[in-house]
């Protein structure tokens, strides 16, 4: 326990650029989940849809598809892409990423690994969203219908509003998710926070000088980086779903308190 | 569009947007160090060669650089250095020389063991300058220069422990890199040691030093790049392997495979080969060497 | 097409024998995320805040740090600190509390939907409050979260895949197929048996949540 507290081995913080190296490697994760969240958003509303779909063909296939995805472990999907990629789509990425991304989300490795956090989570929380519609009261639908609103239509104004706004809490423990997620790109060598942790706290220090940091500490304190960020997301969610509480007073049908819906976060993660 | 779906876009636009923002405001790369700053747009100086055009020389002069896949975590030959954020060591500096060869900037990117012949044949890399031994089952993938460097395989143990060779193995844990040669050797030669393979070599090192495993069995400049970082550590037994280093070039390119070849047997000819490895390995180890003898055809004989 | 059963055959020992570490990684990283998940459980809804309040810093400890992370502090971390732990204790544990943090919110949920009434008409019958949550609480709440409960054990799978590949060098399935990739280079091949591997577990998994469902679950 002596170990643990001892301020001898929390000196490695304000040494040098060590926390500052670490703190560009955490960048580089919060950069990779942003991305990954906006187009994991677009692409699971869409495969949603397409599950929806009232074409059978069509919702059985977003079905299978996502069921392949779902079950996967993510380690393996990113694994297999870094390896498996073909150098077309690389270069394809390489051309076409926008100059404004940051230096570290220029490479082609990293669309392996964007592109695995893309193919997994969106089939995730097209699931999420997909539960989320079908939990809304038929009525609403068929109330809808009566108005005369085509089903486009009943989708657009009366269905997805509603639905959507039920998944929010499981929506951000996604991301929450997704955010630790980031961590497994550090596997097919891309310079995150886990790999600087590991440089920081290696023996390098004996050809650049310097001492090196304590491999226990460096760890703790990237776990405390994640638990603030995430912990800062959770509460965020919190406050949405309580706005949205108040907004409505209570959502229609059988009533989904939070716990529910942190334990079917739960169940999706 | 509802306030939640607003909010959330506009939530994750602005976590971009910082993001954005803080990765301008910063100066170093995280992802790679070039020698001379990575990123392309380097012109050709005065003195470069002109290359036939549709060879990958001239392709690469185009592009103003060359990628080149290096260890990252394994001193004296490639490693981070955590204080600049640049890539330093032996194999750092002969892929500077082929770049100044060819009038462009070096890049250079993580290549592991593991993926980094994956990465040439993708075209992720132009080049791979990681330790990397030349034998008949890589060969059949890639194409490897002539020998830049010859290793030997050894063992490395805590001093105080009483392992003398490969015949002590038996029943210990060894440990060594997923994907390279050692795998195989240890395998043939101490069937009844406990292989833990891992990510690189830097995990085995943190392995031995915290007591679980016994021993790591990979090259002798990888090993004594261990003992500079931790000189509690101490190499043991004959050695086991010639290990010839090469160059990895994608398979084919035969063009550039002479280049780099010739331009590595230039370094050694001139002395800029012994400098380097006086400045990585030499000065820790009172062990003087020579540039390599071997031609590669001998080192594909050897295995 | 005979490279893909070549792979399967020529390297079925490796291939096999990391499914089986798979196996057994999950089959001791649920006995510890079930026990350790109920009793975290049972923090949180103690009438104690104190109690409460342990549960809640464990919940947020282990929900909110990447797996990645856990396993280079549990193993790597606690070792240079002096702790002699074992790779396979460290790999468990890690998986193990990492899932019972979740396991521990599902229970909770599950007791809310039992309800407060059932925890009230049992206290004033005599029963005092652990009895009450072993005999009547605990085992409906169970029984109505065994869905979620199932999602967790394949996201358990998923992850135990992680712990492959880090430093602990468990030679689990994902392990081995690196392994016989680097030797073959026949990587669609390789995964692609290896993702049959995952698939397979899983598959048993959802079958046998859907029987446990159908025997004993309450639907609420």
């Amino acid at each position: 326990m002596g170990y643990l507290f001892n301020p001898d081995n929390w000196e490695w913080l304000t040494e040098g650029n060590n926390l500052r190296f670490l703190l560009e490697g955490f960048l580089v994760n919060l950069e990779i989940a942003a991305v990954a969240i906006v187009f994991s958003l677009y692409f699971g509303l869409l495969l949603a849809m397409l599950r929806l779909s009232r074409f059978r063909p069509v919702a059985v296939a977003a079905g299978v598809w996502v069921d392949v995805w779902r079950n996967l472990p993510l380690i393996f999907i990113i694994l297999y892409l870094a390896l498996a990629l073909p150098a077309p789509w690389k270069d394809f990425y390489e051309n076409n990423v926008p100059g404004f991304f940051p230096e570290a989300l220029q490479s082609g490795r990293v669309f392996a690994g964007i592109l695995g956090l893309v193919l997994y989570n969106s089939a995730v929380l097209a699931e999420i969203m997909r539960a989320g519609i079908l939990s809304l009261d038929r009525g609403q639908g068929e109330a809808a219908a009566s108005l005369g609103l085509t089903y486009p239509q009943q989708l657009r104004y009366v269905i997805l509003p509603q639905g959507l706004r039920r998944m929010v809490p499981a929506t951000v423990s996604q991301l929450i998710t997704l955010n630790k997620d980031t961590t497994l790109v550090s596997i097919i060598a891309i310079q995150e926070v886990m790999r600087h942790g590991r440089i920081l706290s290696s023996g390098f220090t004996a050809f650049t000088g310097g001492a090196a940091a304590p491999l226990l500490q460096v760890f703790i304190f990237i776990g405390a980086l994640f638990v603030v960020t995430n912990f800062a997301l959770s509460r965020l969610s919190r406050r949405l779903e309580i706005r949205e509480r108040k907004r409505t007073g209570g959502t229609a049908g059988p009533v989904m308190g939070l716990e529910d819906q942190t334990a079917l976060a739960a169940e999706t993660s | 569009m509802t306030k939640i779906k607003l909010w959330r876009a506009l939530i994750a636009m602005a976590l971009a947007v910082a993001a954005l923002a803080m990765a301008a405001c910063g100066d170093d790369d995280d992802d790679d160090g070039g020698g001379n700053g990575g990123g392309g747009g380097g012109g050709q100086t005065e003195e470069a060669q002109q290359f036939p055009a549709g060879s990958t020389m001239a392709k690469l002069q185009d592009r103003g650089e060359i990628t080149i896949g290096v260890k990252y975590d394994v001193p004296p030959f490639g490693f981070k250095n955590p204080q600049s954020g640049e890539i330093e060591g032996f194999d750092v500096d002969m892929g500077k020389l082929i770049a100044e060869e060819l009038g462009v900037e070096p890049k250079f990117v993580e290549a592991i063991s593991d993926n980094r012949i994956p990465f040439l044949q993708q075209g992720e890399v132009d080049l791979i300058l990681s330790t990397m031994t030349i034998n008949q089952e890589r060969d059949m993938e890639i194409e490897f220069s002539e020998p830049y460097y010859i290793a030997r395989g050894r063992i490395l143990v805590p001093g105080d422990s009483d392992i003398k060779g490969i015949e002590d193995l038996a029943g210990k844990r060894v440990c060594t890199a997923l994907g390279s040669t050692y795998e195989e050797t240890l395998r043939e030669e101490a069937p009844d040691a406990d292989l833990k393979l891992v990510d690189t070599y830097s995990e085995c090192l943190e392995l031995l030093q915290n007591g679980a495993i016994d021993a790591i069995s990979t090259d002798d400049v990888i090993l004594t790049g261990m003992i500079i970082q931790d000189d509690t550590l101490k190499m043991v037994g004959d050695e086991l392997t010639t290990e010839p280093y090469g160059a990895g070039i994608k398979e084919g390119d035969k063009e550039f495979q002479t280049f780099v070849s010739d331009t590595l047997e230039a370094a050694q000819a001139d002395g800029r080969w012994d400098d380097t490895y006086q400045k990585w390995v030499g000065q820790y180890i009172n062990k003087q060497a020579q540039p390599p003898e071997m031609t590669l055809q001998e080192a594909l004989a050897l295995g | 097409m005979t490279e893909l059963w070549e792979v399967l055959s020529e390297h079925f020992p490796e291939l096999s024998s990391g499914f089986w570490v798979t196996v057994r990684l999950v089959a001791i990283s649920f006995v510890i995320a079930m026990v350790v998940g109920t009793a975290v459980a049972a923090l949180r809804i103690a009438p104690l805040k104190p109690l409460n309040w342990v549960g809640a810093v464990f919940v947020e400890i282990f929900r909110n740090t990447p797996l990645l992370v856990l396993l280079f502090i549990s193993f790597a971390g606690l070792r240079r600190a002096g702790v002699p732990i074992d790779a396979w204790v460290a790999g468990t544990a890690s998986l193990g509390l990492y899932t019972a943090a979740y396991v521990a919110e599902a229970l909770r949920s599950g007791v809310f939907a039992v309800g407060k009434g059932q925890i009230e008409a049992s206290l004033s019958l005599g029963l005092d409050y652990p009895r009450t949550m072993r005999y009547i609480i605990l085992p409906q709440a169970f029984r109505t979260v065994i869905p979620h409960l199932g999602s967790l054990t394949i996201a358990m799978i998923k992850n135990s895949a992680i712990v492959g590949v880090s430093l602990l060098a468990l030679p689990d399935l994902l392990h081995q197929a690196r392994l016989v990739n680097s030797r073959t280079f026949a990587t669609n091949e390789t995964f692609f048996w290896a993702a049959v591997g995952y698939l397979i577990l899983t598959l048993i998994a959802t079958v046998v949540v859907r029987r446990l469902e159908v025997r004993y679950a309450i639907h609420r």
